[in-house]
Order: C-alpha cells, then structure tokens, then sequence
C-alpha cells in the first residue's frame, strides 16, 4: 500500500507573504522594464506593442559627445563622493558614537539634515553661497555639495553597526597588547566596514543620479548626465533618453556586485 | 634657511607685483562672453558651426549655458556682476526678467544695426530685447484619424476629440499660457478675457496634458492624441523618412507667436561683446542658417529661404501678419491667480 504523499498544509499567510513579495518586486521592476522595451524600440515615441528591436538609441547615446562627457563627469563625481563620504561619514560616525561629545543629539541630527532640505533648495542656497564668495562654480564646488547630501547616508549605515558593536573586542585587541591605531585599523574597522561600504553605496547612487542639487552647480560643458538628461528631455525626447537610463542603471547595479564581492555586503544586511 | 617672515614678506612682494601688472594682464586676456542658449538640434547647430564662428570672427570665447532654469541663476547673481551677458528666452520670460531689471527694456538699431531689417514684430511694445525667431502656435493633428484639417482653434472643443486632444500644464508652459489667451479671443471679447478662456478651457476636458512641447510632439506622433496645441516647428521638423501623418494648421483667427529673444544684462561687463552677438544672430546667413536647421522663422526680413522651408514657414509680411503676440507683461502680473484657477478646472 502506497503511503500518502506527505502534503504541506496550505498555509494562508505565507501565500500572503509572497504575493506581497511579488507586488513589490513588480511594482520595482516594471518602470526598468518599459524603459528597456523604449530603448530598444526603434521609433523616437513611446509605442506598444513595440514594432522592432534595434539598438539605435544606444549608438545614439555612446556616439554624443555630449552624453559621453557627461556620463564620464558623473561617474568621476560620483567616485570622489563616494571616497569623501566614506572618511567623512565614518569619522563622523565613530565621533558621535565614541566622543562621548555633549549635545551629542542635536550633532546627529545637525548631519543628517541635509536629508531634511529639500534637494532643490541645498543647490540653490550653495549656488548662492558660491557666487557671493566670489568662488563661481567649480568642479570641487558640485564635489563638495554631493558629498554633503551623501555623508548622511554613511553615517546612518556606520551608526547601525556601531549601535551593535562588541567594544569587548577592542578591549581584548588592547589588552593583548596592541595600540590604539592597530586596534582601530586591525579591529574596528574590518567590524564596521560592511556599515560604511553600505553607506559608500548609497553615496556613489545618489552622487551619481543627483538632480536637483547639480542643476544649479553645473557649468557650461561641464554638466553631469542627470542634468543633461533633463535638457535634452525638453527639445528631444526619444530612445537615447531609455538607453542612458538603462546605461545608468547597469553602471549602478555594477558598482553593488563590484561592492559586494569586494567586502560582501550580504554582512551587513545580516546586522 | 628661510624664515617664516622672509617668506612672507617676499609672498606679499609677489603680491603686489601682480597687482600692479593686473590691468595689462586683463587687457590681454581672451573675453568670455556668458549666454544661455536651449539644446536639442538648435544647440547642435550653435555648438558645431555657429559659436564657434563668432569666437574666431570676434577674438574672444562664449560660454553658453545650456541647463536650465536660467532666470532663478540669474536672479541669485549680482546685478552688477550677473552669470549671464546675454539671456536667451520666450517673451514671457523675459519680461519676468525686466520686470526686476535683470534685462535692459529695449534694444535699438543703435547698438543692434541689424535691428534695421527686422519684421515689426521682432521690435515691437509686446517684446522686450529683441525677437530673433518665432514660432508660429497653431494645431498639430493626425491626417489619418479622418479628421478635417481645422480651421478654427474652436475645432479642438470637437467632442469627437474627446480624450484625444492635447494641450499643456499651464502652470509651467507658455504654450498653454498662450492657449488660454486665445481661448479668451476666439470665445470672448479679446486675449485679456479670463470668464470666457476658463469656460472655453472647461469644455475642452478630456484633454491630456504635457508639460514639455516635446511631449506633445511625442503623443502626436505615437497618435497618443490626435489634435493638439503645438508650434509649427515642433511638427515641421519631422520630415523625411521618418514623418509620420501629422500636420500643422494654422487656424483662421491667427496663429500665437513663440519668440526667441535675446536680450543683454544690464550689469554685463562685455555690453559690446553682447550687443555683437545679437547682431550676429541676426545676420542673415546665421538666421538662416538655424532656421533651416530647426524650422524657425527668421525675425530678419532679408533672409532668403530654401523652397520648401520658405513655403511653410512666416517669411513675408503677409504670413507674419497673421501672429497675435500675448501681452505677457499684464499676464505675468495675474499669474498666480491664473495658475490657481485653472489647476483647479483641470484637476484630475
């Protein structure tokens, strides 16, 4: 006699579970697939179903100047953001967990509110700020106003793993006879490197894609791809607009799989 | 070894040295000039050949910004150093922009000879600076959708167009902000008519909304709607191989005009340099040079156009006759309230 196949009870919540899971990740994956079905689309509107596959509007994206220089300055920007944000939001995190520094409240609070402005209204204030200075508008002017609305991220993520940070490990590193900076460089910071990588992501994505805060920053030939997507949008708008999103979204998703195969950054979801 | 105060001292001597030698350093040094100038094809063009002509012809560089928006930089700046020379603009933002002399009221043939043989309305009380091309505002629509090409800018209410008409984001473009203008001619006593253009505007729902021209040239094409508020050139240039079936009507109570003006900062340190310029935009190879680059009519009346571009587009004075120019300086003044009242008819 054949046993019974052993069959698991429908569980009610668990189909819940997942069909949520599957709205969300349509919800987030549907708009990256109707760019894709725009950029490979050969005509200059949006038209479904699609009549064709081509690659016209990549050529046409790799082949401007314009596009090229521009997406060569974001990812430059982006990169010395991602730096800056790193020692900065660090430092600035060890700071406020370690400093024992008074009003150490409102200080994380002061950090984190460039979070708080509106984006648009930071550009403004800092395209302001450097006209009155007499400054203009250089190049380390954009670094310096990304870096400020990307620091916040790496102090948050550092913040979170220092909260659950084990100092009795310090503690043991020192006892044993290690000074301060090999206990910092050889314990601390392999500790609390997934929290600042996680941070450093964030920093390179909204560096990169920034808008609001560039707008005002921007020089002559000398403007980043958000910036020239958006004025290209206003005369031409066509394929190469779906193809330089789709170019930024790869750039970006690479920079998270070079991160985490780098320092594996599935280390600090598990925190 | 040097001392601290050695090397201080000889820093400052250094100093002072440049500071005597700064005016024959300036007076050598390449002038900028600083313009604002759009993309797309126009900015193609300026950038490749145009530019770059009057950078050799006239000894010095331009930095032309193309990132919008210009007018909030431009009012950040100072007045007496501004970040732009010359400002490049629809008529309604330039009267935004004289409103807080941030642009000169008028520029005459005196400092802009090529003024001289420009159309009447390049110059005229409705533009501040001076008009270097227009559109000709009308309707876009589909011929392959069995419509009638309009006449009347009444055609676009047909309920037939119900759902596939387009028209604009008032709010945010002048396109729509001239519409509703014309709404109130063709439907009241003039363009200063608001009952009537906001009763008009009612009626006119179903109706998509875009907040870029581009946008509505994309819908027209794709047949997303097939009527639709656009300006000539933004049908016209779409010829070729890859036209589809759209077309330009210019209805019978006259088509709005959409200016390019150019007009120079009052605080510029290069006026010269910057009055040069506008007179070199309205050379007539430059005009049409551009015009026949991007389908806009030339605003200079000696301008001899190719065949096809002079068949459509406004180059004599009977079509120019034709463009009615919105009074943007009495729109601009009851703008919030416009704005206001019709995000309320088109909500939702």
């Amino acid at each position: 006699m054949r046993a019974a196949p052993n069959r698991r009870p429908f569980d009610a919540g668990r189909a819940a579970y997942l069909t949520l899971n599957a709205l969300l990740l349509t919800f987030l994956l549907l708009p990256i697939v109707i760019v894709l079905v725009f950029a490979l689309n050969p005509t200059p509107y949006i038209s479904f179903p699609p009549v064709g596959i081509s690659l016209r509007w990549f050529e046409k994206f790799f082949g401007s100047a314009e596009f090229m220089n521009a997406l060569w300055l974001s990812l430059w920007v982006a990169s010395v953001v991602l730096v800056l944000s790193i020692v900065i939001g660090a430092a600035c995190a060890l700071a406020l967990v370690r400093g024992n520094l008074p009003g150490r409240a409102v200080m994380t609070a002061f950090f984190m509110s460039p979070l708080m402005v509106p984006a648009i209204l930071t550009g403004l204030a800092l395209f302001q700020a450097y006209l009155l200075s007499g400054i203009g508008r250089p190049v380390w002017g954009l670094i310096a106003a990304h870096t400020l609305v990307a620091v916040p991220y790496v102090i948050r993520t550092t913040l979170a793993v220092l909260h659950n940070f084990d100092r009795r490990i310090e503690e043991a590193a020192a006892v044993l006879g290690a000074s301060p900076m090999r206990v910092f460089f050889e314990v601390t910071l392999p500790l609390i490197r997934p929290g600042v990588f996680a941070g450093g992501v964030f920093a390179f994505i909204v560096s990169f894609d920034q808008f609001p805060v560039s707008l005002f920053l921007v020089v002559p030939k000398g403007e980043t791809l958000p910036v020239v997507l958006f004025n290209y949008m206003k005369f031409d708008l066509d394929g190469a607009i779906a193809a330089a999103s789709m170019v930024s979204i790869l750039l970006a998703l690479s920079v998270v799989l070079v991160l985490e195969r780098l320092i594996g950054l599935k280390a600090y979801v598990k925190l | 070894m040097i001392s601290r105060r050695k090397a201080l001292r000889a820093g400052a001597g250094l100093a002072a040295l440049a500071t005597v030698g700064a005016p024959s350093i300036l007076h050598a040094q390449t002038k900028t000039l600083k313009i604002t100038t759009w993309g797309g094809k126009w900015g193609e063009v300026m950038k490749a050949t145009v530019l770059p002509a009057f950078e050799k012809e006239f000894k010095c560089t331009v930095s032309a910004d193309q990132a919008f928006p210009f007018l909030p930089k431009l009012q950040v700046s100072s007045k007496n150093d501004p970040i732009y020379d010359v400002l490049h603009a629809n008529s309604n933002e330039q009267w935004n922009a004289v409103v807080e002399g941030l642009v000169m009221d008028k520029i005459t043939a005196k400092e802009v000879p090529n003024i001289a043989d420009v159309y009447p309305y390049a110059v005229s009380d409705k533009i501040v600076g001076v008009t270097i091309f227009t559109s000709a505002i009308g309707l876009g629509y589909r011929t392959d959708k069995g419509l009638t090409k309009p006449t009347s800018w009444k055609d676009l209410a047909d309920p037939k167009l119900a759902g596939s008409r387009g028209g604009y984001l008032i709010p945010v473009n002048s396109l729509g902000q001239a519409h509703l203008m014309m709404l109130g001619k063709v439907y009241g006593k003039g363009l200063t008519d608001l009952d009537a253009a906001y009763k008009a505007l009612e009626a006119l729902k179903p109706i998509k909304l875009v907040d870029f021209t581009g946008q509505m040239e994309k819908m027209l094409l794709s047949g997303e709607v097939s009527m639709g508020v656009i300006h000539d050139s933004g049908v016209y240039r779409y010829e070729g191989p890859n036209m589809q079936p759209v077309d330009f009507a210019s209805p019978s109570e006259g088509v709005l005009a959409l200016e390019q003006v150019l007009n120079v900062t009052p605080g510029s340190k290069v006026k010269e340099l910057a009055f040069a310029y506008i007179d070199y935009m309205l050379r007539p190879d430059v005009q049409k040079l551009l015009a026949e680059a991007v389908w806009y009519s030339p605003a200079n009346k000696k301008v001899k156009l190719d065949a096809k571009y002079d068949a459509k587009l406004l180059t004599t004075p009977e079509k120019v006759a034709s463009l009615i120019q919105p009074d943007w300086k009495w729109y601009n003044a009851r703008r919030e309230d416009i704005d206001a009242r019709v995000t309320k008819i088109l909500k939702g």
